[in-house]
């Protein structure tokens, strides 16, 4: 507890603003200072490098820490032993400061018990993982790559099925986590991984760089907003629509959705197109109701179902994240899946043969066999949808 | 069952361990493989259930089911039959008369039975040059590798996988879309329910069995059913069925069995049966229709909230439609044999409380075998209890452990059927020539005989390609298909035939080249324990080396895809234990986490993982919850009591809502019944898979009478026909004739007999309309499609007339293998 004040304390004190001394005494005493504790702070950031240091923490020691030891980064035939530095701190002195510059927050949430328990580790896993996940893949997996070199692999030592995998990564020099992720601590759970060409489109939608009067594409479902403010979403996007950004505010943009809604129910569900059971954006009730932001224009009937169906422009905003300007590697990555997922029964029928409102029906009567998870079934129905004989396909 | 069991739980089993040390005592899962003096037990994994074989001195000595399985199935005894049956396909074999003239050979005498032996080195280039050849001068239309079926278990060895990658490592091919089990009921449950219903996973029997007041069972028999699974089977859902016995006995719920014979399973669990006739399911269920609409027992707010179409249909009902006739009780008794009072009563038993309806998939496969699975979803919609605990409907309880609430782990992945990514065929042509590539696969014998024809099918026109040569690897088409002297003659149409197996059904038999497979206990495999349930994966291990000079289907194909260069591509350079570790890495990796699953060794050492059942589910909740966002896969979203998609098809024989239609032919007193007054059902059997294990010998001799496959009759019906139990009989009509051996029996009714399919095909000779001698139902089926919509089998459209069968008695040909010349 003690720690815990004093540290606080000395936070408060960093972290204030200075009101009433000049600029310039701050430079000059900051820069007095940077000499007198020169050598003192190399001294503590090497202290900070060791896994005394890491796991000193509980959140580190009860978690992460036991996960490792399981691994053969901890214990493996030649006895060579990778600790939390030798993955987690660059070994090159600007990216360490860097480094060291973000893991003041997770000083920050040890000291105030942001993640002191299991249970607080287990929800915010995922948050973590992936920022360490964008860090390796920015860098191309350095710190894996100072002990794992392609160059220096061994093709004829390894067994056919590594080399099935390896060979085609070491062409491309893919960053080893692309592939890895899980390989020392347990995975967040509902995480897909696998995919190396699913990470590199997240890594894009998650770039959150989209300019105004363009077009994109959600790459996932991503949460809706009435406003740039508001922080209760009102349904969200699904996988594949298409949207024109109209505006840009903060974190926030505005996007324009022209689609379709059915005249039955309340509205909620909006499809992709006339008569297509593709769906685009799934709103809450009085969103979906709500004239100013979903502007619907004169029905048509489908004479499939006898139906009305209204054109619809929903306005509305959301974060900037989960957009990518090119859509078909997407769907590239589902048609792995689903050629993989549905071929282990069966030849997988030619997304051509069924039509789009075929599709669900089909799709929903065999999933259940398979080890899709939702999000990974979603995306292979839509791409399936968006694939079928309606789209020029022949039967 | 499970007799070695009770021996050594019985009185020798202390004298028993004395000997041989307490392993064998121990439970069977949990002991790891062990030598004793006595040979090693080994686990493995079936369509039958798991299994520990004892091997001893290179042969498998006696097989049982593993302590694990509860519910064991008696065929289970079938297993050693299996590996050691005269059948077995020994070398790899041509017919006589093609080896010499190949595509200019005479095709008449396919099926004469006389093969010559060769290598494999010569077999495997006579099956490439034809691929080749066909290939080459017919494009991917002229050869058809798209009919697959129930290979042996095993997710790296299954033969579909490899004879599919590996031939499209070669080029293009022929696929075929739907299956001879449930084409109908796939092909209409999409537009009605919005899944195809019969491969999904239904409402847990726990919620059912709390909160079902009237269970039925529409021509359904699940026991028998449920002995098999498309991966090894573990047999939960028959504790349930024993709960519901005891729940019918102390009358907490009411079952009634609507099935014109008493089923094993309404025998089992004390159930009522309501009779009705053949293939009048449709009157009936308009009755039904009727009573509840006239009487307001139908749930108008279900309708209107979670429907469309229901006011075409029940004009139709009410005599409204063009048709002018109204489908009361009164109109439709004579029709269906079910009393006025019957059909009353019934509606109103169905609308007084919670009922769960259950559909087995027999009477889909007839002529307009859409119709009883849509009228079915209507009759639940105007009940109003879809997506309710113990209500609804399901058209799946009968299958692979359906009703067992799944684990909701990952199972294991396949050997790869497609291509890698990156890989290239040899050859690109992707032209049909104008025909289309996929073709529904009951049609394939009419595809034959027609090409450049068309065909209506769901919604589009098939135009049938001119197919040159096919490849069939555990798959028995001579077995599935109907009307075999059709098809004797249509596959004359056929250059080449390849067929791989491990024992000599008929399609080895009408084939042109055939190669011998091991069967699944001759290789070291991984497989889902419970195909729905999950409840873990299994090891299968290879009990004794391939017999005679059968290799494993990755074999085959491996040395196949040599021949023009793939091998590489095709195996990845893995080979058997490095692709089944692969398999169950990836699978414990996915399940990492959740799942706990212990190291390769570990598990290859015990044999079985096994993973907590999950929480039961109710099947449509979360479409009765929010339909709008948890829309069906129907068009609308909605339920559909008429369809306008298929109404705007425009077929004569599935319209825009459920209708009755006359058949074809119909017995009790239905088109053609004067002339053949029995009908034959011809569904799955209670003693096979399919057509597999008719070839285990002393399994089959437990079941065939005077060697022939069993014939069930009415005692009347045979009395009036001078057959008594036991007589061998044949039974015929003017599309073919076979021999069988009569079983009288009290369940069926006057005018119905039943064949088990999968009984194998033995003709006399290669004559047309050739005597069969073993007793092939499928000798004397119909082969029209169900409809322009499925264009399914119609095998249960079958009326017969059978006699006492006087003259000499022919030997059984349907075993045994090929005269080898």
């Amino acid at each position: 507890m003690s720690l815990k004040s004093t540290l606080s304390s000395f936070w408060n004190t960093v972290s204030r603003p200075a009101t009433t001394i000049s600029l310039g005494v701050i430079s000059l005493g900051g820069f007095i200072t940077g000499i007198i504790f020169w050598g003192g702070f190399n001294t503590a950031m090497e202290l900070t490098n060791t896994e005394e240091f890491c796991v000193s923490c509980h959140a580190m020691r009860d978690n992460v820490y036991v996960e490792l030891q399981s691994t053969v980064h901890w214990e493996n035939r030649t006895g060579v032993r990778a600790t939390c530095p030798d993955c987690h701190v660059p070994h090159e002195w600007t990216n360490k400061v860097a480094r060291k510059m973000q893991a003041s927050k997770e000083v920050w949430a040890a000291v105030f018990g942001t993640i002191n328990t299991r249970e607080k580790f287990e929800e915010r896993r995922a948050e973590l993982a992936k920022h360490e996940w964008a860090r390796l893949e920015a860098n191309n997996s350095l710190e894996c790559r100072n002990c794992h070199d392609y160059d220096s692999m061994d093709w004829d030592a390894m067994s056919a099925e590594a080399r099935f995998y390896m060979e085609p990564a070491a062409a491309l020099n893919t960053g080893c986590i692309e592939c890895h992720k899980g390989i020392a601590h347990h995975l967040p759970d509902n995480v897909a991984v696998g995919s190396p060409a699913m990470a590199k489109l997240e890594n894009k939608a998650n770039s959150g760089s989209v300019t105004v009067g363009e077009d994109y594409f959600a790459i996932r479902d991503i949460p809706v907003y009435d406003s740039a403010e508001s922080t209760e979403p009102v349904g969200n996007l699904t996988l594949g629509a298409a949207v024109e950004i109209l505006d840009e505010s903060g974190d926030r943009i505005q996007f324009a959705l022209k689609a379709w809604r059915k005249d039955k129910g309340f509205g909620r569900v909006i499809f992709d197109e006339f008569g297509h059971n593709i769906r685009v954006a799934v709103l809450s009730k009085d969103t979906a109701q709500d004239a100013q932001l979903v502007e619907a224009s004169a029905p048509q009937t489908d004479e499939a179902t006898g139906l009305d169906w209204a054109p619809v422009t929903v306005t509305l905003w959301s974060d900037k994240q989960g957009y990518v300007d090119e859509i078909d590697e997407l769907w590239t990555v589902a048609e792995e899946s689903y050629a993989s997922n549905c071929s282990t029964c069966h030849a997988q029928p030619d997304p051509d043969h069924f039509g789009t409102n075929s599709w669900p029906a089909q799709f929903n009567g065999m999933v259940g066999f398979t080890n899709m998870d939702e999000d990974q079934a979603n995306l292979v129905l839509t791409y399936l949808q968006k694939h079928s004989a309606d789209y020029g396909g022949s039967h | 069952m499970s007799t070695r069991r009770d021996f050594l739980k019985g009185t020798g089993a202390a004298g028993l361990s004395a000997l041989l040390g307490p392993s064998l005592l121990q439970p069977a899962a949990a002991r790891a493989e062990q030598l004793t003096s006595a040979g090693v037990w080994k686990t493995s994994g079936s369509h039958w259930g798991a299994i520990e074989a004892l091997v001893k001195g290179g042969q498998v000595a006696e097989v049982r089911p593993l302590a694990d399985d509860p519910h064991p199935t008696n065929m289970v005894n079938g297993i050693q039959g299996l590996i050691y049956s005269p059948s077995r396909v020994r070398y790899p074999m041509a017919r006589a008369e093609w080896l010499d003239k190949r595509k200019d050979a005479d095709r008449t005498s396919r099926g004469d039975n006389r093969f010559v032996r060769l290598t494999w080195d010569e077999a495997l280039d006579l099956f490439f040059e034809e691929m080749e050849r066909v290939q080459v001068s017919h494009g991917p239309s002229g050869l058809y590798a798209g009919a697959t079926g129930w290979r042996q278990t095993g997710q790296f060895h299954s033969c579909i996988n490899h004879m599919n990658r590996a031939v499209s490592m070669y080029g293009g091919y022929v696929k075929k879309a739907g299956d001879y089990s449930t084409g109908a009921g796939q092909t209409i449950l999409p537009y009605v329910l919005g899944s195809t219903e019969v491969y999904s996973q239904g409402t847990s029997w726990p919620l059912i069995l709390d909160n079902a007041k009237t269970i039925v069972f529409w021509a359904n028999d699940p026991l028998k059913n449920l002995q098999v699974g498309w991966t090894c089977e573990t047999h939960e859902p028959f504790e349930y069925f024993d709960q519901l016995r005891d729940k019918i006995a102390s009358g907490e719920i009411r079952s009634i069995s609507v099935d014109p014979v008493r089923t094993k399973t309404q025998k089992h669990i004390g159930a009522e049966q309501l009779y009705i006739n053949p293939m009048t399911d449709v009157p009936f269920m308009l009755a039904l229709a009727h009573t509840l609409h006239t009487e307001g027992l139908h749930d108008q707010e279900f309708l209107s909230v979670y429907t469309l179409g229901y006011e075409p249909f029940i004009a139709y009902v009410m005599g409204e439609a063009e048709d002018g006739v109204e489908k009361t009780p009164e109109w439709a008794a004579p029709i269906c044999g079910v009393p006025v009072d019957t059909i009353k009563e019934f509606a109103r038993l169905l609308a007084s409380d919670r009922t769960q309806l259950i559909f087995g998939w027999s009477v889909q496969r007839q002529q307009h075998g859409e119709q009883p699975y849509w009228m079915g979803a209507i009759i639940a919609a105007m009940l109003g209890q879809i997506g309710l605990p113990g209500g609804g409907i399901s058209y799946s309880h009968h299958y692979s452990g359906i009703g067992v609430a799944p684990s909701g782990a990952s199972m294991p992945g396949a050997f790869p059927l497609n291509l890698d990514i990156g890989v290239d065929p040899v050859r690109t042509d992707d032209n049909f020539m104008g025909a289309s590539s996929t073709i529904p696969v009951a049609r394939w014998i009419d595809c034959l005989m027609n090409p450049g024809g068309t065909v209506e099918h769901n919604g589009h026109t098939v135009t049938y390609p001119d197919i040159r040569m096919a490849i069939f690897t555990g798959c028995n088409p001579f077995h599935h298909h109907q009307d075999h002297n059709k098809m004797r003659v249509a596959i004359q149409k056929l250059e080449t035939i390849v067929a791989i197996d491990y024992a000599w059904t008929a399609t080895c038999r009408h084939a042109d080249l055939v190669l011998p497979a091991c069967t699944q206990f001759e290789r070291n495999d991984i497989d889902s324990y419970g195909s729905y349930s999950r409840s873990g994966v299994i090891a299968m291990k290879k009990l004794v080396d391939p017999l005679f000079h059968s290799k494993t289907d990755f074999e085959i194909f491996s040395l196949f895809c040599k021949r023009f260069d793939r091998e590489e591509e095709y195996t990845r350079g893995w080979d058997e234990m490095e692709w089944v570790k692969s398999l169950y890495e990836t699978t414990r990796s996915a399940n990492e986490g959740s799942y706990e699953m212990p190291s390769f060794d570990e598990f290859w050492e015990k044999g079985i993982v096994r993973f907590e059942r999950g929480e039961p589910w109710v099947r449509h909740a979360d479409f009765r919850d929010d339909p709008e966002i948890n829309a069906l896969g129907t068009p609308s979203g909605f339920i559909e009591i008429s369809s306008r998609t298929i109404g705007n098809y425009g077929y004569d024989d599935c319209g825009e809502h459920p209708k009755w239609m006359e058949k074809i032919e119909r017995s009790h007193g239905g088109p053609g019944s004067e002339k053949f007054p029995l009908w034959l059902q011809s569904c799955h059997p209670d003693q096979r898979l399919h057509s597999q294990m008719c070839e285990s010998d002393p399994y089959r001799a437990t079941y065939a009478v005077k060697d022939r496959e069993p014939v069930y009759v009415n005692p009347e019906d045979a009395a009036e026909r001078g057959i008594e139990d036991g007589d061998i009989v044949r039974v015929f009509n003017d599309r073919g004739q076979l021999l069988a051996g009569a079983v009288l029996s009290e369940d069926y009714p006057r005018g119905v007999i039943r064949i088990h399919e999968g009984a194998w095909y033995g003709p006399v000779d290669a004559s047309p309309n050739a005597l069969d001698t073993y007793g092939d139902p499928n000798t004397v089926t119909l082969d029209v499609g169900a409809s322009k919509l499925s264009q399914a089998t119609s095998a249960n459209t079958c009326i017969v007339e059978m006699e006492k069968f006087k003259g000499e008695v022919p030997q059984v040909t349907a075993f045994g293998g090929p005269t080898s010349i």
